[in-house]
């Protein structure tokens, strides 16, 4: 189990834009199963939708890709070097998210070779399903991101 | 190394985990640009595709190799 200290070491995102918030269970280079609280104070709850805070199905994708970061980092992120998105497929968003939802995610590697990690993504909040799909990250360093413009 | 194997699984990937329909790729179909439109992306599902099945690295090779089921097959076979 990993609290927030711990997800701190194995990933570079900070508030606002941090979505996992605690690590329940965890297989280095393999799998996890982490969860995110859903506050109403969460800034995009002012504009998805105003008088209807939906938390947007984009952000789901981007919690369950946090969690994959941690499953990549292993003990610690390494200097220099960013984990990417390149491809989400077949994602679906079930059920609404709504404040005071908790959301269970769980990752599990289904595909690694070259450079690139596959994993298959479901999510739930009280054992119901709300969003699954699978999403593909690559390696990449953190200068070459900037080398090019 | 039964090439005929190889094409076959390569064709099977490109159709179940790129999108590629089946009635538009033979072995000699052009995969990039001018052919059914490939990206950078789906070279490094390539890539990894022939790492995890076959053992053998593409990495940091030239875009020749890419060209189409046959040239990917012909690396495979000279490097297995």
């Amino acid at each position: 189990m990993m609290n927030i200290d711990e997800v701190n070491k194995r990933i570079r995102q900070r508030p606002p834009f941090q979505m996992i918030e605690r690590v329940i269970e965890f297989t280095a280079g393999e799998s996890a199963r982490g969860i995110k609280n859903v506050s109403i104070n969460e800034p995009y709850f002012i504009g998805h939708f105003p008088d209807a805070p939906i938390m947007p199905g984009v952000l789901i994708v981007e919690s369950c890709a946090q969690l994959c970061s941690i499953v990549m980092s292993g003990d610690a992120v390494e200097e220099g070097k960013l984990y990417v998105l390149l491809k989400v497929d077949g994602f679906k968003f079930v059920k609404p998210v709504i404040p005071g939802d908790t959301l269970d995610i769980t990752v599990n590697k289904t595909r690694a070779g070259g450079t690139i990690v596959s994993f298959d993504a479901t999510v739930t909040v009280g054992g119901t399903i709300c969003a699954k799909g699978s999403m593909t990250f690559t390696a990449i360093d953190r200068d070459s991101v900037y080398a090019q413009k | 190394m039964d090439e005929l194997k190889i094409k076959e699984g390569l064709k099977d990937f490109f159709c179940t985990n790129l999108g590629i329909e089946s009635d538009a790729l033979g072995y000699d179909t052009p995969l990039f640009s001018e052919g059914i439109g490939l990206d950078s992306i789906d070279s490094l599902e390539i890539i990894a595709y022939v790492d995890s099945t076959y053992g053998i690295s593409m990495t940091g090779v030239g875009k020749d190799p890419f060209y189409n089921i046959d040239s990917i097959t012909k690396y495979i076979v000279e490097h297995a």
